[in-house]
């Protein structure tokens, strides 16, 4: 069991001593019950530091801004950052650091383990709920307490969990400077890519009108994109019409771009933003459900992630995050990879 | 005109609208869209998760297409929307009253044709709020209210087993008279209770912006304020709270090519966001609002300050959408207070 | 068939001059209308020239009002649109829409001095009042221009502001010394003080890189300009030129519609966003 104020405390006591710069966590949100993302600088606003079943965020998506904006301003402060990280961000810092984007000694990860439960998912609540809003949740034990206008409900963690909580295998940062909560590895709610798996259960023509369905709902308001700390390429191939542009680029550089999809929110057009995205982030992608979440017209393109997830896992043994010193999917060669493709 | 119309009838209502094709609000994966009404109708939803913009200002427009085979001079088709008349129903006052502001914005100075066309063959038929369809609702901080019939066609108010129906327009009038014997005159009784019904909407309690009308003035005093990068900074720049909004009208114009040679293409507009960080990018690599915090300002002095320097009125009709959408928790109406409540 | 605002009207490429080669390269086009004739334009306005299967650019009529058979626009190869433009040869067909924005108050200036200041290609948006006001010569008292380029070969107009000397004072710099240059040496804000000019009954109007526009209003303050006597031209990056697309408003003001063109005391109290 997590008591909040170790959290809080911890993230005063380094402010205060200049160990760390900024601590990134989870404060309320002013609309309802959920958590929104806080940038502490003050020791004094380390108090308002939560941890409840709505701290869905992946906060490393700010570890990857925050470098951003170290770089334009060419500027390194020295000091590192303190982000506080649950299992599935602390996989996502790790493919930063395999990735190079910054230096491990730059960051200091406050972990905090899920320990038997996760992060609320906001559609499975609401339908528990008949609709209506919550403005409060809580941990408790193997439940959650939440608030609503009709007084207090108390739901299983299981029935209004995340699948991809449910699903996941190491709900612990096993990547840390500092770490709260137990270590539940290998609790399994359900098995790996059990969503995916009942998903496929129909045949190809359904889900070919399922995809086509959503592709053609998805609005291309890149919040996908946007959410994910893995995106965090200046220029996104399939977005052509926003690309970085200094006072050095060359009008021929501008000129001979090439517009792999328009911006018209159209099928083909967004077929190609989604599928291109998740095979970029093959390997890559931890899971932490951001994208999903994110959309504002119910997209599943967790599925897309996991589906390339799951291939990674089965064809090569792969999962993203596990260790630093680890292998990348896609660029690393070793010689017991299997190659069924060539035989 | 006003009548009472049984909640039984008003699929027979909708089927005698044969001159229109008609959209009401369905839940479909999990969000309430409008959709081409199909079977039964039941106006239960709180509000649509999209507003009813995209009927008069589609994602997608295509303005003309274009045809150049080299030597010659290019051909220009304009394409122009069918004439298709769209009726939707369960529209709530908050987005009733975004239509006036985006007739505004493209009636204003020139008049944009592809959006008339559409705008004139749409009526919307509006859904009064007994009580706030969203815990982020803040209509009557801006001069709207849960029975406000602005903008809209109609005006139905649910009374249990009954809708209270009142026409505001020619329009309205006119659908109500396809719905002939189905209507009913209403009672002293009637009248009276829906009265009651929006006496009581009005008094729920939603959120609040504080101070309203020292907005603009306020807006205009912080603007380098520091303020605005510490209120943006957990925003990621994607284009939920734009897209999402009944009065965001901001749009990009491109060339889409099918072939080179001969060039053929259509030019195609399409919904843009002041949020993406190239919005404003300069050719020359210059960017007037570089940063999250100089876009959240200009959301919002655009909707409470820039708009109502031109037009008199809040642009923002308070409902809440961008609130609810934002996936890191950025809420306009506490914005708009903690700049209200700081001395510029 | 009413008319549709975004629907271009087609123009013929009649002459292409190239100004300033290299990098940064600026071609002046001259356009014919290919079917009746082209809108009527004033001083300060712009228009939408189209490259079909490109896009559209924003660029300001660089002719003056009195000149009815043609238009001309001076572009600056900096991007995709333009380096399209670049490529066009004499004849070929582009897209024109407008008269967009508004313009200088060129009649209110009858019987004054007029001081017109420009860097790089920002001479081309003034260039329609220079010209208009040449036209017109008995109009108006002192006429000066200053104009500078970076180097000798970033200097547009070249023959055309050689033949103004006639009627009209020229100064031209260039930012450092070169062999054969015999005229000012040094930015153009310098080389405005360098003159002195008098406010007295005077409007200044001035365009170039912004840092440019910058130092020359802090030069004409010291030098007793009120700020309602100088005006500038401001550009946003820009899609409709209708005041619709929301993509180049200062503050209130769309730039399309309300502006480009500014005087220094209704401009200092808008937003510096362009």
């Amino acid at each position: 069991m997590i008591n909040i104020q170790d959290i809080r405390d911890t993230a005063r006591d380094m402010l205060t001593k200049g160990e760390v710069r900024t601590v990134i966590g989870y404060r309320r949100g002013s609309r309802g019950m959920l958590a929104e993302p806080v940038f502490i600088t003050d020791p004094a606003q380390a108090d308002d530091l939560v941890w409840d079943p709505t701290c869905f965020h992946n906060l490393s998506l700010y570890l990857v801004h925050d470098r951003k904006f170290l770089t334009h301003i060419r500027q390194n402060p020295g000091v590192p950052v303190a982000i506080v990280a649950k299992g599935c961000d602390a996989r996502s810092i790790v493919v930063l650091l395999q990735e190079h984007y910054f230096k491990r000694e730059d960051i200091y990860i406050i972990g905090v383990s899920c320990e038997g439960t996760g992060v609320v998912d906001e559609r499975k609540l609401s339908s528990q709920l008949n609709g209506f809003q919550a403005s409060n949740a809580a941990f408790d034990g193997d439940d959650f307490v939440f608030t609503t206008a009709e007084g207090e409900k108390r739901l299983p963690a299981r029935e209004v969990m995340a699948d991809r909580c449910l699903e996941c295998r190491v709900p612990f940062p096993k990547e840390h400077n500092v770490v709260f909560g137990e270590d539940k590895t290998g609790r399994q709610l359900e098995a790996p890519f059990a969503a995916l798996t009942r998903f496929e259960a129909q045949g190809t023509a359904e889900r070919w009108s399922f995809w086509q369905n959503h592709f053609d709902r998805c609005i291309r308001c890149f919040a996908c994109r946007s959410v994910c700390p893995m995106c965090y390429c200046e220029e996104c191939v399939v977005d052509s019409i926003t690309f970085p542009v200094t006072t050095e680029t060359t009008a021929e550089d501008k000129a001979n771009r090439i517009r792999w999809i328009e911006r018209s929110a159209t099928r083909s057009e967004n077929i190609t933003y989604l599928m291109t995205r998740a095979m970029h982030l093959a390997g890559r992608c931890t899971d932490c459900g951001e994208c999903e979440r994110a959309c504002p017209v119910n997209v599943p393109i967790r599925l897309l992630n996991n589906k390339m997830e799951r291939e990674a896992r089965e064809q090569f043994g792969f999962e993203p995050g596990a260790s630093i010193g680890g292998p990348s999917l896609v660029a690393s060669f070793l010689d017991n990879d299997p190659g069924q493709f060539i035989r | 005109m006003e009548k009472i119309l049984d909640k039984k009838q008003i699929d027979d209502w909708i089927n005698a609208l044969t001159d229109w094709e008609v959209h009401a609000p369905m839940l479909q994966d999990g969000i309430w869209t409008y959709q081409p009404v199909s079977g039964a109708v039941r106006l239960d939803h709180p509000n649509t998760n999209q507003s009813p913009k995209g009927f008069a200002f589609p994602q997608r427009e295509i303005f003309f297409s274009f045809e150049q085979i080299k030597g010659e001079p290019p051909r220009l088709t304009q394409i122009l929307p069918k004439e298709q008349r769209h009726a939707v129903f369960g529209v709530r006052p908050c987005d009733g009253r975004g239509v006036p502001r985006m007739d505004k914005v493209f009636t204003d100075h020139v008049e944009d044709p592809y959006y008339n066309a559409r705008r004139k063959n749409v009526a919307y038929v509006g859904l009064a709020c007994n009580k706030p369809p969203s815990p982020n609702c803040f209509c009557l901080s801006v001069g709207g209210s849960p029975v406000s019939t602005d903008g809209l066609d109609i005006q139905m108010t649910d009374m249990g087993d009954r809708y209270f129906v009142k026409a505001i327009t020619e329009t309205g009038k006119a659908m109500m008279a396809a719905g002939g014997k189905l209507f009913a005159e209403p009672a002293a009784a009637d009248q009276k209770q829906v009265k009651q019904v929006h006496a009581d909407a009005v008094a729920h309690p939603q959120r609040k912006i504080n101070d309203p009308d020292g907005a603009p003035a306020k807006l205009k005093a912080n603007f380098d304020s520091p303020l605005w990068q510490e209120m943006a900074q957990a925003c990621i720049g994607c284009g939920i709270c734009t897209f999402l909004c009944p009065t965001c009208h901001c749009f990009d114009i491109n060339d889409e090519v099918q072939s080179k040679a001969p060039m053929k293409g259509q030019r195609v507009r399409t919904w843009d966001n002041c949020q993406f960080p190239d919005f404003t990018m300069h050719s020359s690599g210059h960017n007037p609002r570089e940063g999250t915090g100089a876009r959240l300002r200009q959301r919002v002095n655009h909707k409470f300050q820039y708009f109502h320097e031109n037009f008199g009125m809040h642009q923002c009709t308070g409902c809440g959408r961008c609130i609810s959408g934002c996936p890191v928790g950025i809420d306009i109406v506490t914005v708009v207070n903690k700049v209200t409540e700081h001395a510029g | 068939m009413p008319d549709n605002i975004y629907l271009p009207q087609l123009a013929r490429v009649v002459s292409i001059k190239e100004e300033v080669a290299g990098e940064r390269s600026i071609k002046t086009f001259r356009v014919e209308a290919v079917d009746g004739k082209l809108f009527d334009h004033e001083c300060g306005q712009c228009a939408m020239l189209s490259i079909f299967g490109r896009g559209e650019s924003m660029i300001s009529i660089a002719s003056s009002p009195l000149i009815k058979e043609y238009k001309q626009f001076s572009i600056m190869r900096v991007g995709r649109v333009s380096s399209a433009f670049h490529e066009l040869e004499v004849g070929d067909v582009i897209g024109l829409r407008g008269p967009y924005g508004n313009s200088f108050p060129v009649d209110d200036w009858r019987g004054k001095n007029l001081y017109f200041i420009g860097g790089g290609c920002g001479l081309a948006p003034i260039w329609p009042v220079i010209t208009t006001a040449v036209a017109q010569r008995a109009n108006f008292k002192n006429i000066t221009v200053f104009y500078g380029g970076r180097t000798s070969r970033d200097i547009m107009y070249r023959t055309e502001l050689e033949k103004l000397r006639d009627s009209v004072d020229v100064h031209l710099s260039i930012d450092k010394a070169e062999d054969g240059w015999d005229g000012y040496c040094g930015f153009v804000p310098a080389a405005v003080m360098d003159q002195n000019p008098v406010p007295d009954n005077a409007i200044a109007i001035t365009c170039g890189p912004p840092i440019m526009i910058k130092f020359v209003i802090q030069n004409l303050n010291k030098l007793g300009f009120k700020d309602e006597q100088i005006y500038t031209t401001i550009e946003n990056k820009m899609k409709c030129g209708l005041g619709k697309c929301g993509r180049c408003n200062v503050g209130k003001d769309y730039v399309c519609v309300m502006g480009p063109v500014y005087s220094w005391a209704v401009l200092k109290n808008l937003p510096e966003e362009y």
